[in-house]
C-alpha cells in the first residue's frame, strides 16, 4: 500500500491483470421488482496493487465483493458479465478451482468466525484444504500465522473460541485464516468499520505489512474516503451499482471529474475551512430497480441539466495515460467552465 | 464463570424448583377442598368413624399441617413412598413405580428418538432447500401434524392399523409385519427387554404410540430445524468458510449442522413436558400400563396420596431432563456459561 | 392569499363530508347491532344469571343473590322475546314432509337448504361487521388521524401481506363466528336435542302409514344412532324423521353439528378466559421482573420453573379432580375453574416468551430518562414498556388459545373438565372412539379434524402477528400451541 508512484506501478508491471471484471451485473429478484445491485461495472486489479472501491451504503459495494467471491445466493444471481481471475473465467467455470486464492475479510469479524469451533480449528481447516497440513504441523503453522498477524500469546489463544476474542483480535484472526489459504487477492469489505479508531489504524498497518510480505493484491471496499486516501493505489467510485469514476488515488483526490466524487470529497471533515458548515449530499442512493435510463446521480446532482435526465452518460476517458475515466457528460471539461454555464 | 461452575449453579437451582413443585402438590392435595381420607374410603366406610380415623392416622392428617408437610417432604426425599390405597390396594408404591415406569420410559425414549430422527432431518432438508415445493410440503405438513391432538391421532392410527389397509397392493397387517405381536395395542412385555427379540417385540408394541406421542415434537423440531438452518446458512461465517474453500459437504456437516443444532436443544427437551403430559392420553388410548396411565387412574379413582407421589416422580423427571439439556448445551455451544446465564 | 383561502375551504368541505361519512358509518353499525341486540342481551343476562346462581348461598330463597339471579333470569326472558334477524324462527329448518311438500321450513324449502341459508346469512352478517370495521379503520387512517404514518401502520400492512397469517385469521374468524352464533347455526338446539330431549315432540312423515305422526325427540334420537355399519346417519344426510344432519349423528342419536357448534362456544370462552388471565399474570410479572431485575427476576424465574416442573396436563388433571366438588367447580359446567387452572399453570410459557422482549425494552434509554425525572415505576411500566411487549402477548396469546383448545378437549376426552351433557369436542371424539374403524367413522374424525384446523388457524394467526410485530424475530414458540401435550 505504499504509494510512491501509482501510475508507474501499472506501467512497470505491464503484465496481465490479476483480476479483471467486465460488465458485471448482479441482480436480486424480489416479489415486486428486480434490483440491479451491481449494474455493469468493470475494473482491473493488477498483482500487488491496492484498488479501492468507495461509495455510500447501498451503492453495491458489498455485492461486488460477494460477486467476485461467488457468494451471491438466492434470490440474487450474477446475470451478466465476466470475472476473469488468473485466466479462469469464474462466472462460467465456477469458483471451486480457485477457492482460497481470493480471500475475503468482512466488516464484522465476530460474524465471520464460526462460534462453535476454536480459532485454531478454523485456521487448520484452511491449512488442510490449501496446504495439505494436518496434525501437529498444522497447529504449529496456525500458531505462526496468529503470531504473524500480531496476536500475542498465540500458543494459548489458538485453542480459544471466537467469543473470547475482542473485535480487533478477532479481525486479526480472520486475517490469519485468510492467509492460511495463501491468497493472491484479498477482498477487504469494510474491514475496519466495526472497530475502534485506534484498532482501525493497527489493522490497516497490518494489512500494509502483509501486502508487502506476501505480495498480495487488495480490493479495499469502504465508504471512508480518508481510509481510501491512505491505502489505495487506484480508486473506483461506485454509485447505485455503477462505477462513476476511476482514477489513481492522488488524481482522484486532487482533480475529481464526477460531481459525485466532488461531493464525497467535500463531505470529508477537515477538507473544508473549519468555520464553514460541512457540505452534505442531500437525499439517498436510489434503489436501482431497473435498467439504467438516465444518470442515476442526476436527482442529487447540483450540475444536472436536462440531458442528464434523458440519457445514460457514457464513461469517458479523461486521461488515457493514467486510466482516469468518469461517467458524466461534463467529464473532461474544466470546472470553471461548468460553473459559468450554470 | 467456567462451564463447571455454570453446571453446578444449574444443579443448585433445581433444589428450590423441586421444593416449589412438591409444595404446590402437597397444598393442592392435603390443603385443598377435598378430604383425601374420605376419598379413599367407600361410601359405607366413610360413615364408619373407626375406619375414617384409621385412614386419617395412616395419612398423618391428624397432625398439625406443618408437621404433616415436613413428614411428607421427608418421606419423598428419602423415597419412603408408602403404600397404595385404592389402586392395587396395599402394594408398595416404590415397587409399583419400578414396575410401571420402564414402560413409560421405553415409550418416551422411542417417541423422542422417532421425533428427532424424522423431524430434524426433514426440517434441515426444508431449510437447505427453502422455498421449493418440497419445502412448502414439509413445512405445511409439519404445522398440521403438530396441531393434531395426540389422543385423536392415536385413535385414528389404531383404526388404520386394525383395518389392515391395502398399501401398494399389499395387505398391510401390522400385527404380523416383520415381528409378530399378540395385539396392536396393550402393554409391552418388559420382562424380556434385555434380549434382542424381547426388545424388538416391545419396541414394535410401543411404536404406534411413540409415533403419536412424538407427533407434536416432530412438528416443532421440523419448524425450528428449518428456521435454524435458514438462519445459519445466511451467517457471514458460512460465507467466510465457503470463501476459504470448504467443500459443500463439509460446509453443511461441519459448519451449518452444529450451529443449527443449538436452537434445537431447548426444543427437544421442552418437548419432554409434552411427552409426560401426553403419555397420560396416549397410554390410555393404547392401553399401555405406564406411569401416565397410573396417574390418571389414581386421579379418577381418588387415590390422592398416590397422585401426589407420582407428581413428585414427574417433577424429578422434568428437572432431570432440564439438567440434561444444560449439559448438552455446554457440550455443543462453547459460549454457554460465559455470557452470564 | 388565495392558497390560504382554498385550503380553508377544503378543510371546511372536508369536515362536513367527514361528518356525513362518519355518521353514516356509525348508523350502519347501530343497525347491524340492532339486528342482533336480542341475542346479545340473552347471552349476557344468561351468563350473569348462571354465574350468580351458582355462588354459594344463592340457593337460600330470599337472599340477595337469589333475587339478583331472579332479576337476570327475567331480563333474559325479556331479551329472548326481542326479535333478531338470525334466529331459527326467521329461517326455520325444523319442518316435516306431509307427503307433498315441506311444512314449517323456510319458504317451504327442504330442511337442508333452509339450514344452509341460515348458515349463509350468519356468515354474511359477520362479514358485514368485518367490512364495517375495515372501512372504519381505513377511513380513520386516511381522513381523521392527523399523522399520516405511525409504526403501527407498518405492522398492519405487514400482516395484510402475510398470506399464512391471513389464512389463520380466516380460520379463526370462521371458528369465532361458529362459537358466537352456536345456537343459531345448529340444525337443532342443545335444549331440544340433548338436555331435555323427552320434553319435545316433533312431527314426521311416516313412509309406511303415509301419514304425519308425532314422536318425542328422545325416541327419535334412539332410532337415529350411529353405531357401526348398519345403523348410522352419515354427514349431509337425513334421518328417518326428516331431520337434516350436516355432520351426521352421534352414537346416542344426537346431532353432531349442534354438539360441535355448542362445543366451540365453550372452547372459545374457556380459551379466551384462560389466555386473558394468564396474559395478565405473565405481563405483570414480566414487567415487574424486567423493571426491577436482579432478585425479583430470579424469584420469578424460580416460581415459573417450579410451576413448569409439573407437567401442565398432569397438573390440570390433579387440580380438576381436587376442585371438582367445590362450588367453583360447577360454574359454567366446570369450564370456569378449568380456565382458571389453565391460566395458573400456563402463564409460565407466555411469561418465558415475553421476558426477553421485556428485558430488552427495560434497557432502553427512555426508561432511564423517565426514571431520572422521577416518573413512578407503575407509570413507566404501563406507558413506556407495555406498548412494546403487547404485540408479543398477542402472538403467544393466539398460540396458547390453540393449545387451550387441545388441552380442554383432551381432558374431556378423559372424562374430566367440562361436565356432561354440556357439549365439548373431546367428548365427541371419545364417544366415537369405538366406531372409528366401522361405518360410523365420522363421529371421531370430524371433531378431531376441526380441532386440528382451528389450532392450525390460531398458530398461523400467531405466526402472522409475530412477523408483523417483529419481522426480524424467528423466535418459535414450541410449547405454546400444544396444550401440555394433549
Amino acid at each position: 500500500m505504499s504509494r510512491p508512484a501509482p501510475t508507474d506501478r501499472r506501467a512497470t508491471r505491464g503484465d496481465e491483470p490479476l483480476l479483471s471484471v467486465r460488465d458485471l451485473r448482479t441482480v436480486f429478484y424480489t416479489d415486486k421488482e428486480t434490483i440491479h445491485a451491481v449494474d455493469g461495472i468493470s475494473f482491473d486489479i493488477y498483482p500487488g496493487e491496492t484498488v479501492g472501491l468507495v461509495g455510500e451504503s447501498g451503492s453495491g459495494k458489498s455485492v461486488t465483493a460477494r460477486s467476485i467471491l461467488g457468494l451471491v445466493d438466492e434470490p440474487g444471481a450474477i446475470e451478466n458479465g465476466e470475472i476473469r481471475f488468473k485466466n479462469t473465467e469464474l462466472v462460467k467455470e465456477g469458483w471451486d478451482d480457485r477457492r482460497g486464492e481470493i480471500a475475503i475479510i468482512f466488516q464484522d469479524p465476530s460474524n465471520a468466525l464460526n462460534p462453535v469451533y476454536t480459532i485454531g480449528n478454523q485456521i487448520r481447516e484452511a491449512l488442510n484444504i490449501h496446504q495439505g497440513l494436518t496434525g501437529a504441523a498444522a497447529r504449529e503453522r496456525a500458531i505462526e500465522l496468529l503470531e504473524a498477524v500480531g496476536i500475542p500469546d498465540a500458543p494459548r489463544r489458538v485453542d480459544e473460541y471466537p467469543h473470547q476474542f475482542s473485535g480487533g483480535m478477532a479481525q486479526r484472526a480472520v486475517i490469519a485464516i485468510s492467509l492460511a489459504c495463501d491468497p493472491d487477492l484479498l477482498v477487504c469489505d469494510e474491514p475496519t468499520t466495526a472497530l475502534d479508531v485506534t484498532i482501525q489504524a493497527q489493522i490497516l498497518d497490518l494489512l500494509t505489512d502483509l501486502q508487502q510480505k506476501e505480495d498480495l493484491a487488495i480490493l479495499f471496499i469502504t465508504h471512508d474516503m480518508g481510509v481510501i486516501e491512505e491505502t489505495a493505489d487506484r480508486v473506483n467510485v461506485i454509485y447505485a451499482g455503477e462505477i462513476v469514476e476511476s482514477a489513481p488515488t492522488e488524481l482522484l483526490f486532487s482533480d475529481p471529474e464526477h460531481p459525485y466524487t466532488t461531493a464525497l470529497l467535500e463531505s470529508i471533515p477537515g477538507r473544508t475551512p473549519p468555520d464553514e458548515q460541512l457540505p452534505t449530499i442531500e437525499g439517498e442512493v436510489p434503489t436501482p430497480n431497473g435498467p439504467s435510463e438516465a444518470c442515476r446521480f442526476a436527482p442529487r446532482c447540483p450540475l444536472a441539466v436536462d440531458e442528464c435526465r434523458e440519457k445514460v452518460p457514457d464513461t469517458v476517458s479523461v486521461d488515457d495515460r493514467v486510466e482516469h475515466s468518469a461517467a458524466c457528460i461534463f467529464a473532461g471539461e474544466e470546472y470553471g467552465n461548468r460553473g459559468e454555464e450554470l | 464463570m467456567s462451564r463447571l461452575t455454570y453446571l453446578f449453579k444449574r444443579v443448585l437451582m433445581t433444589i428450590p424448583v423441586i421444593w416449589l413443585g412438591t409444595t404446590i402438590t402437597w397444598a393442592a392435595i392435603y390443603m385443598g377442598p377435598i378430604d383425601p381420607a374420605s376419598r379413599l374410603l367407600s361410601q359405607g366406610q366413610t360413615r364408619n368413624p373407626a375406619a375414617y380415623e384409621a385412614a386419617q392416622t395412616q395419612l398423618g392428617l391428624d397432625q398439625q399441617p406443618l408437621e404433616h408437610y415436613l413428614d411428607w417432604m421427608t418421606s419423598l426425599v428419602t423415597f419412603d413412598l408408602g403404600q397404595t390405597w385404592l389402586l392395587y390396594e396395599g402394594s408398595n408404591v416404590n415397587s409399583l413405580i419400578l414396575d410401571f415406569l420402564p414402560r413409560t420410559l421405553l415409550l418416551g425414549f422411542w417417541s423422542v428418538v422417532i421425533a428427532i430422527l424424522i423431524g430434524v432431518p426433514l426440517g434441515f432438508y426444508a431449510g437447505l432447500h427453502s422455498n421449493t415445493m418440497s419445502d412448502y410440503f414439509a413445512s405445511f405438513g409439519g404445522i398440521v401434524w403438530r396441531a393434531m391432538p395426540n389422543f385423536w391421532l392415536a385413535i385414528m392410527l389404531l383404526a388404520v392399523l386394525s383395518i389392515s389397509p391395502q398399501v401398494f397392493g399389499f395387505q398391510l397387517n401390522w400385527e404380523t409385519l416383520f415381528i409378530e405381536i399378540d395385539s396392536i395395542s396393550g402393554s409391552p412385555d418388559m420382562s424380556r427387554i434385555w434380549t434382542v427379540d424381547g426388545f424388538l417385540e416391545a419396541t414394535k408394541k410401543v411404536l404406534p404410540a411413540a409415533v403419536v406421542l412424538g407427533s407434536a415434537s416432530m412438528g416443532n423440531e421440523m419448524r425450528i430445524g428449518r428456521t435454524a438452518m435458514l438462519e445459519v446458512r445466511n451467517e457471514k461465517y458460512i460465507d467466510f468458510a465457503r470463501a476459504k474453500g470448504v467443500s459443500d459437504r463439509a460446509l453443511v456437516w461441519k459448519h451449518i449442522f452444529r450451529n443449527a443444532l443449538i436452537p434445537l436443544i431447548p426444543i427437544i427437551t421442552s418437548e419432554a413436558f409434552l411427552l409426560i403430559g401426553g403419555s397420560v392420553l396416549v397410554e390410555t388410548v393404547f392401553g399401555i400400563n405406564g406411569v401416565g396411565w397410573l396417574f390418571y387412574q389414581a386421579a379418577i379413582q381418588g387415590d390422592l396420596p398416590l397422585v401426589g407421589t407420582l407428581m413428585y416422580i414427574f417433577i424429578l423427571i422434568t428437572v432431570g431432563i432440564n439438567l440434561a439439556q444444560d449439559m448438552l448445551y455446554t457440550i455443543i455451544d462453547p459460549r454457554v456459561g460465559l455470557e452470564g446465564s | 392569499m388565495s392558497d390560504a383561502m382554498s385550503r380553508r375551504e377544503r378543510v371546511v368541505g372536508l369536515t362536513s363530508n367527514l361528518d356525513t361519512t362518519l355518521s353514516a358509518w356509525f348508523a350502519v353499525g347501530v343497525v347491524l347491532f340492532l339486528l342482533q341486540a336480542g341475542a346479545v342481551g340473552t347471552f349476557f343476562t344468561g351468563l350473569i344469571a348462571d354465574f350468580v346462581g351458582i355462588l354459594p348461598t344463592a340457593d337460600a330463597s330470599g337472599s340477595l343473590l337469589a333475587s339478583v339471579t331472579e332479576l337476570f333470569e327475567s331480563l333474559q326472558r325479556q331479551s329472548r322475546s326481542v326479535p333478531t334477524l338470525l334466529s331459527r324462527d326467521v329461517v326455520p329448518n325444523g319442518g316435516y314432509w306431509n307427503g307433498e311438500e315441506w311444512v314449517g321450513t323456510f319458504l317451504g324449502l327442504s330442511p337442508a337448504v333452509s339450514w344452509a341459508i341460515r348458515v349463509g346469512l350468519v356468515y354474511l352478517y359477520s362479514l358485514t361487521w368485518v367490512a364495517w370495521a375495515v372501512f372504519g379503520y381505513r377511513y380513520y387512517r386516511r381522513e381523521i388521524r392527523v399523522a399520516d404514518w405511525t409504526p403501527r401502520d407498518d405492522m398492519i400492512d405487514r400482516f395484510l401481506s402475510h398470506k399464512w397469517g391471513l389464512f389463520g385469521a380466516a380460520i379463526v374468524f370462521f371458528f369465532v363466528v361458529m362459537a358466537v352464533f352456536a345456537p343459531t347455526l345448529g340444525p337443532t338446539t342443545v335444549e331440544q336435542n340433548m338436555r331435555n330431549s323427552y320434553a319435545f315432540e316433533i312431527s314426521y312423515w311416516n313412509d309406511q302409514t303415509q301419514t304425519v305422526e308425532q314422536i318425542l325427540v328422545g325416541e327419535a334420537n334412539l332410532n337415529s344412532q350411529s353405531r357401526g355399519d348398519l345403523s348410522r346417519v352419515m354427514p349431509m344426510t337425513y334421518d328417518e324423521y326428516g331431520r337434516f344432519h350436516p355432520f351426521g349423528t352421534m352414537p346416542n342419536g344426537r346431532d353432531l353439528f349442534t354438539f360441535i357448534a355448542a362445543g366451540s362456544r365453550i372452547s372459545l370462552v374457556i380459551g379466551l378466559l384462560s389466555v386473558g388471565v394468564s396474559a395478565l399474570l405473565a405481563v405483570s410479572l414480566a414487567l415487574v421482573a424486567a423493571y426491577y431485575k436482579g432478585r425479583v427476576d430470579l424469584g420469578t424465574v424460580l416460581i415459573s420453573d417450579g410451576v413448569m416442573a409439573m407437567p401442565q396436563l398432569l397438573l390440570l388433571i390433579l387440580l380438576t379432580t381436587v376442585l371438582s366438588e367445590s362450588w367453583v367447580g360447577n360454574v359454567y359446567s366446570g369450564g370456569f375453574v378449568l380456565a382458571l387452572i389453565f391460566a395458573f399453570t400456563g402463564w409460565t410459557y407466555m411469561w418465558r416468551s415475553i421476558r426477553g422482549p421485556a428485558l430488552q425494552v427495560s434497557e432502553r434509554a427512555w426508561i432511564d430518562a423517565a426514571r431520572s425525572f422521577g416518573q413512578r415505576p407503575r407509570t413507566i411500566m404501563r406507558k413506556h414498556m407495555l406498548p412494546y411487549i403487547i404485540g408479543y402477548v398477542l402472538v403467544y396469546g393466539s398460540m396458547t388459545l390453540g393449545g387451550a383448545i387441545i388441552a380442554i378437549s383432551g381432558l374431556s376426552f378423559l372424562g374430566l373438565g367440562i361436565a356432561p351433557p354440556t357439549p365439548e369436542w373431546g367428548r365427541a371424539i371419545n364417544l366415537g372412539q369405538d366406531y372409528v374403524d366401522t361405518g360410523s367413522w365420522h363421529i371421531s374424525l370430524i371433531p378431531g379434524a376441526l380441532i386440528t384446523l382451528v389450532v392450525t388457524g390460531f398458530n398461523a394467526l400467531g405466526d402472522g402477528i409475530r412477523d408483523a410485530v417483529d419481522p426480524q424475530s424467528d423466535s418459535e414458540s414450541a410449547a405454546a400451541g400444544r396444550g401440555g401435550g394433549a
